[in-house]
């Protein structure tokens, strides 16, 4: 079927690819070899694609020194992950179904509603005023996913994949008595999987990389996520480089170790790594589908 | 089945305000309390006696917030010993609270003022006048007598440094030497002796020494910054020339209130023409034009030759520097004699109170533990003896445990510092008498209201990035570059901003001297 033409084509696409992912690999190889490099060689020579002076010194540091604050982070993150994805998914499709039923008045109200957020927001002041003084959500565990359990755009996707399900299952689902609770929870949610899987692994993604809910509402170390982990010490090795520590009274604080930052690094990219290759898939799928019907 | 669909949408928004109401039991802790330290806490008669314990002091809750990481011992040690402490003095539970350095003079620090947050943190002038502008920080005037133990241990005219219109808005912690800071050459001294000198006592020397480490060790940079106009001064002007920021000077030996326009200066122009010499013979790496970052790794990695000195930094950064060259030595040397060092005041940072604390006087006195005395600064900075340090019978220091407590940077006061065994006797003696000598800057004190001309300062910082700074560094040559940088200076309002700077300079200076 394919001509030798498109066959010298798609060889010339999948070269382009390869290139494109390979130097997206750098960074992270270098990640990798720098954690497993021993410090005074990085402090002498630099990075390089190969660890210089190959050892383990590093992550026997991190999980010796730092052991348990990594520990609990990562749990932390996994905990905040688990239950924010649920908890998101649930309030996203709930909301999707209901502005995608037929015959229901205020869905348009409800979808407006949604969409104008989208438009237009508080800003950082009133947001953090309602969430602390309001909400309470300072140094709580929900004030690390409840802001972000509902995103507009991945709830008008859900919307779109429940639209592209005919009526007429649902109008079926009706004759035979079934209310709109056990329409959601039947139907809807097992034959809209495909778009259910797509925005759990948006949201998991969400959740696992943020760290600016922690940054502003959090001040336990207990309730530190990886992430932010990570954040406060590349924030503090930053400012301290910048040169406007001398300002603040000529403090000169030994940065924490090269090889330290990366191994750090490794961490906490690897869980998403590792998931990645196997569920990349459902991102191109759902959004795909979801954007049949618009 | 529509009251149906009405039912599952009131079901979902009910989810979510459950959601969001059900926790907030520090919070509601905090505001039920209110009533009780508000009533007993500001009466002033608890000044008197802040040394006896806090039995006449009613109990108040403080949040200090502190940038940087928490180490665990500082995270224990908040809960046990520092709080045991704090409450037996003052009577007051402590909190600490670690920020990243980001939201330092910003950021979150900004979000906690603006939304009325009790707590105290640390500042510097220029955010100083920016809050309080705002109306963001409490006056803390009547209170300074709470802080009577830290009055006799900081510096006078540190205090002076955090006033605005004589009222004080923060409390200055800490009191080291650190007069002509950078003015001096911070040399390795174990690369100059290897070159066969001793010691570095002008500019001609100092490229002497380059000159002969860069034939012994062609890897190694010269110097590891951009910026050397304080130590070069000796030899681009006869003033003795003190910064106010990157666009104004003072020249500190005359007795007058005339500011120095920088970059318009003929002293800029000498300066630039140094800089460059040295940026062609590679004394100034090719790459610090675009990575300066790596300038301050390269020294504390011990690739470079030399940097711009201060008191400490002998000391300072020889703990840095030891783990890549476990034989470096520092010293210091300035390249010109007799002009007298300059020092802005001993303060290493001081402390503000949120506009919305309710007990500021409680804080001041929280300050005026940090710099109390021997015992309770030993705790605070160094942690328990036995478990976290020891002390010999010189009273070197000698760390059990790495943890950093509440940073020492903060506290260092050299009526308490303690050194470890790696320093030697003749350095401190050196560094305790570094300041002798040394005069206040005339502009000490003096903090500028940016207000009437925030665009013009928006702009002028742009046109210094872009234009001035390469410069300065000497990236680029003075001769074809500066007419175009002074064109963009011009438009960016460098006359205006100039003169709005002498008009509250000379105010200042006619009301203060």
């Amino acid at each position: 079927m394919q001509t030798t033409e498109s066959k010298g084509l798609l060889i010339l696409f999948y070269a382009c690819i390869a290139v494109f992912s390979a130097i997206c690999l750098v960074p992270f190889v270098l990640a990798v070899s720098g954690s497993l490099s021993t410090e005074s060689r990085i402090a002498a020579e630099g990075y390089s694609f190969w660890p210089r002076g190959f050892t383990f010194e590093t992550y026997e540091f991190l999980f010796g020194s730092k052991a348990e604050q990594i520990l609990r982070a990562y749990s932390m993150s996994v905990v905040v992950t688990v239950l924010g994805t649920l908890t998101a998914v649930l309030v996203t499709t709930a909301y999707a179904y209901v502005i995608s039923v037929k015959g229901f008045k205020l869905k348009n109200f409800f979808a407006f509603f949604a969409y104008f957020t989208m438009l237009f927001s508080g800003g950082t002041l009133p947001w953090y005023l309602l969430s602390t003084k309001y909400y309470h959500l300072g140094d709580t565990l929900l004030g690390l996913f409840i802001p972000y359990v509902l995103s507009v755009f991945l709830m008008f996707l859900m919307a779109n994949y429940f639209r592209s399900i005919p009526h007429e299952i649902v109008e079926s689902a009706q004759i035979d008595g079934a209310g709109h609770l056990r329409i959601f929870f039947s139907i809807m949610i097992p034959l809209g999987r495909v778009g259910l899987i797509t925005i759990s692994l948006f949201y998991a993604l969400q959740f696992w990389n943020d760290f600016y809910l922690p940054l502003m509402l959090v001040s336990d170390q207990d309730l530190y996520t990886i992430q932010y982990l990570m954040y406060n010490m590349m924030a503090n090795i930053q400012f301290l480089a910048s040169g406007n520590a001398a300002q603040v009274g000529g403090a000169i604080i030994a940065p924490p170790l090269e090889t330290a930052k990366m191994a750090m690094t490794c961490l906490t990219v690897l869980p998403i790594a590792i998931l990645y290759p196997f569920l990349q898939r459902f991102f191109v799928k759902g959004i795909v589908v979801g954007s049949v019907k618009g | 089945m529509k009251k149906k669909k009405g039912w599952l949408s009131l079901l979902l928004s009910a989810v979510f305000l459950l959601s969001a109401c059900s926790q907030g039991n520090n919070e509601s802790a905090n505001s039920g309390d209110s009533g009780n330290s508000g009533s007993g806490g500001t009466a002033p008669a608890a000044t008197a006696d802040s040394g006896t314990g806090g039995t006449t002091l009613a109990p108040a809750k403080l949040k200090i917030v502190l940038y940087g990481d928490e180490s665990n011992r500082m995270k224990e040690l908040a809960k046990t010993d520092f709080y045991d402490v704090i409450k037996k003095e003052i009577n007051a539970e402590v909190e600490f609270q670690f920020l990243p350095w980001t939201e330092y003079g910003g950021g979150k620090t900004d979000l906690m003022l603006s939304t009325g947050e009790d707590f105290a943190t640390y500042t510097d002038a220029n955010y100083m006048v920016k809050s309080v502008a705002k109306g963001l920080y409490a006056d803390l005037t009547p209170y300074v007598g709470a802080a009577a133990d830290l009055s006799k241990t900081v510096d006078e005219a540190s205090f002076t440094a955090f006033q605005l219109d004589s009222k004080q808005y923060a409390i200055p912690v800490g009191n080291k030497p650190n007069s002509a800071e950078f003015y001096s050459v911070l040399v390795r001294q174990d690369l100059l002796e290897e070159a066969g000198m001793k010691q570095v006592t002008s500019l001609a020397e100092l490229e002497q020494f380059y000159d002969k480490v860069h034939a012994l060790h062609p890897e190694l940079i010269g110097y590891a910054s951009t910026d050397a106009r304080r130590m070069l001064q000796y030899d681009f002007t006869d003033k003795n020339l003190y910064w106010q920021n990157d666009f104004i000077a003072l020249d500190e030996s005359a007795q007058n209130d005339q500011i120095i326009n920088w970059f318009e200066s003929d002293e800029f122009k000498a300066y630039a023409k140094l800089m460059r010499g040295w940026y062609e013979k590679g004394i100034i790496p090719k790459y610090a034009a675009t990575n300066v970052p790596q300038l301050q790794s390269d020294w504390n990695s011990g690739k470079a030759m030399f940097w711009a000195g201060t008191a400490a930094r002998p000391f300072e950064g020889a703990a840095t520097i030891s783990q890549a060259v476990p034989d470096a030595k520092l010293v210091n040397y300035f390249l010109g004699t007799g002009r007298p060092k300059i020092s802005r005041g001993t303060y290493s940072t001081a402390f503000f109170v949120s506009a919305a604390a309710k007990d500021p006087e409680r804080y001041v006195m929280f300050f005026n533990l940090l710099q109390k005395n021997q015992e309770l600064y030993d705790l605070f900075a160094y942690g328990i003896k036995g478990t976290d340090y020891t002390l010999d019978d010189n009273g070197r220091l000698t760390k059990i445990s790495t943890d950093s407590l509440i940073p020492d940077w903060l506290l260092m006061n050299k009526n308490f510092i303690r050194f470890d065994n790696t320093v030697p006797d003749d350095f401190i003696a050196k560094y305790k008498a570094w300041d002798d000598g040394a005069i206040i800057s005339k502009g000490a004190g003096f903090n500028f209201d940016n207000t009437p001309v925030k665009n013009e300062e928006t702009k002028l910082n742009g046109v210094f990035t872009e234009y001035l700074a390469p410069i300065g560094s000497g990236f680029s040559d003075y001769d074809t570059a500066f007419p175009k940088a002074l064109e963009r200076l011009k438009a960016a309002g460098i006359d205006k901003y100039i003169a709005e700077y002498q008009k509250q300079f000379s105010e200042w200076y006619a009301k203060s001297k």
